[in-house]
């Protein structure tokens, strides 16, 4: 067929036939005839079996039609129980939506042709969310249906503010993507950044959100993410009233989040249902991990490359002992065991999960006692791998903990070279450019730099909830007040 | 019209980019500078240089605020004409270019004295050059943020300075004026000296968003450099004595070197490494002028061709030239030859100048 641009036939024959030259080697297009309506009327219901509810089409199709007795003359005359349900007469409109498990009606001698929202499809029951589980806060997470996606996001937010506006991405796909938005509280220029980039966007498909945000970021040479990526309906809820815009993605479990800030990846929702004590100490850990994964290893080889002299003696002395059978200089030591428990990390990941306990196991012995044993590496270096470890693991952003592992190696690199100079001009790089990174147009580096003194409530510290009373400038949201004084 | 919209800065990140510029390099020989000249009394010098970098930089926003969207050096086409105009421009750039190169070849200095005694000044250069090259490609706005940013960073740092004031003898700040005034007016013309910084609102005045609020803004950065000068000049003092303050090159990194903890020695180490990003923010908003400026001289919206070229002569610099002590001392001082007309005498022969000008022009609408 050529060009689906097309308008439809009347004749019902003409209309299977064009449907049978376009859908060649496609075993699961179901082509039901069917005699309707008194006098007999022939039609032909056309569906994908893959990817429709058999149930609903047999009960709430099926069979109201063959029990109909009144006439039939148009495609109009037809009632059937189903709600959702649409007329078209472009083959292009017909073929896209029976590709998204909708039900073609074709009546003969008519050129419009009914379609029906019959769509079911395996999917996966809403389960906690995998990567970012919680203590305190939803257990419910994100699946790979956008409609449930969103489903979720309202159940938080009903209001005729939360907007939702959906549009397709991809030549071959037609993912749907949606944006959600708080329309009295997102700066409208922000959201049409993000809608011209999206629209700009075009590919085959997209796959997964991260995917489609690599298209459309700001500076794709950063290591920084400047989207969030969540797989949790409250983290998105939250995002939203600070006026961010989220961005569902079909068949992707994940909810993209923008325009964030540097410091948002640092938080978490959980800590705003703990008491706020409890998650200012939380957060100022995270910050000290991201202090930590980053510089401890390159610390230790500025300290024993260069400047041995502010080690104190004792100190200099046990890491002189343990050091003193291992041939490696202080980079290849620390670079190789960072490597070596990249690749355990990696390894773990990948593994079914009765394999993956081995790799811990084997993993325990290589980066530990055994090591050490075997003069390959220092005591003090197993203890700062292991710290470096730990702290990368508390940054509760997957793609925030990756970046700060990456940057770890070249810091190693600068720290072997130029000692604690090398370490502070790295610093410096990474401040550089964190200040002129921006996500969707607004700073990442705010509120730090550029300075929003109102907005350092929800940064560092988390102040109790009730001082909380506006939204961050960051997303230069358009209604600042969150919430009244209505606590002494 | 609005030249500089895109870059607009804050009334906070225009303080601490003219406070982060004068707090660099001064600050860390200036405490036996003074104890040279006036002795105990040199902390007197420090205040009243204070008030005279407000007078003048008072002087230079009350000339900028004729033309709320010229910088100095649109300033100087407009009223000097093109040959003259041209001539002050070209000066500014010069002064602008020997500030950055003192900055920069002190801190190289420093660091090999301090803390890499092996590495090649080269080598050093080029490591600099990176977030200079960075930070100065983006424009004032990420200029203005970065010396904001630096400044929240280094706050630790003063009160660190402030500890071995417990250990001092307040006794060595006396007798005050035991010379009379006469050498604490010698001191003066040191202390306005580490004062320069201020006049880079010739450069980033129009990039200011509320105008209304320069001129305390003026006062609250120069004030700000007043205090840490202060804090230190009379930690020293009290810690070393006036007496033995000269004996020390750079007093301000001996008064580190008695700071020591259980689990870390030589902390003065640690300290100058993070006293980079001081010095940074010095250098780099004079590397930005003099990358500007050149780029306004033939009339380039972008300034990163110029940026390129000029972090390539720096780096070729340092590869044939190494500078002893002594030429860094030189070129110091020629900064602050040049500063003391650049930052005192011609703001007041340019308001005067400018004002006269607007007032026959004034006179011949009439």
């Amino acid at each position: 067929m050529n060009g689906t641009q097309q308008l439809l036939a009347h004749s019902l024959d003409a209309n299977e036939q064009t449907l049978r030259d376009y859908f060649t080697k496609t075993p699961d297009l179901v082509y039901c005839h069917l005699l309707i309506g008194e006098p007999k009327k022939r039609a032909l219901l056309v569906y994908l079996n893959t990817l429709v509810d058999k149930n609903s089409i047999n009960n709430n199709v099926i069979s109201p039609l063959l029990f109909e007795t009144r006439q039939i003359n148009t495609i109009a005359d037809i009632q059937l129980p189903i709600g959702a349900k649409s007329y078209a007469t472009i083959w292009e409109h017909v073929i896209q939506r029976v590709f998204q498990g909708e039900t073609a009606l074709f009546l003969d001698g008519d050129d419009h042709v009914l379609l029906l929202d019959t769509q079911g499809w395996p999917q996966r029951a809403i389960a906690e969310p995998q990567i970012e589980s919680s203590l305190k806060g939803s257990h419910q997470g994100f699946i790979e249906t956008y409609e449930k996606n969103i489903a979720l996001i309202r159940r938080y937010l009903p209001h005729q503010q939360l907007k939702v506006e959906t549009t397709t991405v991809g030549r071959r796909g037609h993912t749907s993507v949606a944006l959600l938005y708080l329309e009295d509280v997102t700066h409208p220029e922000v959201l049409q950044e993000l809608k011209d980039r999206i629209e700009q966007v075009d590919v085959d498909t997209i796959v997964n959100t991260g995917e489609l945000m690599q298209h459309i970021e700001d500076n794709p040479f950063s290591p920084f993410p400047q989207f969030l990526l969540t797989e949790r309906p409250d983290a998105a809820v939250s995002n939203l009233l600070q006026g961010r815009i989220v961005i569902v993605v079909d068949h992707s479990p994940s909810v993209m989040i923008g325009p964030m800030t540097f410091i948002t990846f640092f938080q978490t929702v959980d800590d705003y249902s703990t008491r706020w004590m409890i998650a200012s100490f939380l957060r100022l850990l995270r910050l000290l991990a991201f202090f930590m994964a980053i510089f401890l290893p390159s610390a230790y080889i500025a300290a024993l490359s260069f400047h041995y002299e502010i080690i104190p003696l004792n100190l200099l002395l046990t890491i002189g002992e343990s050091r003193e059978r291992v041939p490696l200089p202080p980079l290849l030591e620390a670079v190789l065991m960072e490597l070596a428990i990249e690749m355990l990390r990696e390894a773990g990941l990948r593994l079914p999960a009765p394999i993956g306990q081995t790799v811990g196991i084997v993993g325990g012995v290589v980066i530990g006692q055994a090591a050490v044993q075997a003069g390959i590496v220092s005591n003090i270096m197993v203890v700062i791998v292991s710290l470096t470890a730990i702290a990368s693991f508390i940054i509760p952003n997957p793609d925030m903990s990756e970046s700060i592992r990456l940057l770890r190696f070249p810091m190693m690199i600068a720290a072997s070279l130029f000692g604690l100079v090398g370490m502070v001009i790295g610093f410096m790089l990474i401040i550089g450019h964190l200040i002129s990174l921006e996500s969707l147009g607004t700073p990442e580096g705010s509120p730090f730099a550029p300075a929003r003194l109102r907005d350092w409530k929800d940064t560092i510290l988390r102040f109790p909830l009730w001082m909380m009373r506006t939204r961050p400038l960051s997303a230069r949201p358009t209604q600042l007040t969150r919430q009244k004084k209505f606590r002494k | 019209m609005k030249r500089y919209e895109f870059n607009e800065i804050t009334i906070m990140q225009y303080i601490f980019l003219i406070s982060g510029a004068q707090i660099g390099i001064g600050i860390l020989s200036l405490p036996a500078q003074l104890a040279d000249i006036a002795n105990t009394d040199g902390w007197i010098a420090i205040i009243i240089g204070w008030l005279i970098s407000i007078i003048a930089s008072t002087i230079i926003i009350k000339t900028m605020a004729k033309h709320p969207q010229d910088t100095i050096f649109d300033l100087s086409r407009r009223y000097f004409g093109r040959i003259f105009g041209t001539l002050i421009h070209l000066a500014f750039v010069a002064y602008a270019l020997l500030a950055s190169m003192t900055v920069v070849f002190t801190a190289i200095h420093i660091t090999q004295v301090w803390i890499l005694p092996n590495t090649p000044n080269y080598l050093i250069m080029i490591l600099f050059m990176l977030p200079g090259f960075l930070i100065t490609r983006n424009g004032v706005r990420v200029l203005a943020r970065y010396a904001e940013f630096v400044f929240y960073l280094t706050l630790w740092m003063p009160i660190l300075i402030a500890i071995p004031l417990q250990k001092g003898t307040i006794l060595y700040m006396l007798p005050i004026l035991k010379e009379g005034w006469a050498p604490i007016f010698q001191a003066v013309k040191t202390t306005v000296l580490s004062f320069l910084g201020f006049e880079l609102a010739f450069v980033f005045y129009p990039f200011l968003k509320e105008k209304k609020h320069a001129i305390k803004a003026m006062v609250i950065a120069n004030s700000i450099s007043a205090f840490t000068f202060l804090l230190i000049t009379v930690t020293c003092f009290i810690f070393f004595s006036p007496d033995e303050t000269p004996s020390l090159i750079w007093p301000t990194l001996s008064l580190l070197k008695t700071i020591e903890f259980s689990f870390i020695e030589r902390f003065e180490v640690i300290f100058l490494s993070f006293y980079l990003f001081v010095m940074s923010t010095t250098g780099i908003p004079y590397i930005f002028t003099t990358v500007f400026g050149v780029s306004q001289l033939f009339g380039k919206k972008d300034h990163t061709i110029v940026l390129i070229i000029a972090v390539c002569a720096f780096i070729l610099t340092s590869f044939l030239y190494t500078p002893s002590f002594s030429h860094i001392q030189t070129m110091g001082s020629w900064w602050e030859r040049y500063g003391l007309w650049g930052a005192y005498i011609f703001p007041i022969f340019l308001f005067i100048y400018v004002s006269m000008a607007q007032w026959f022009q004034g006179g011949k609408k009439k």
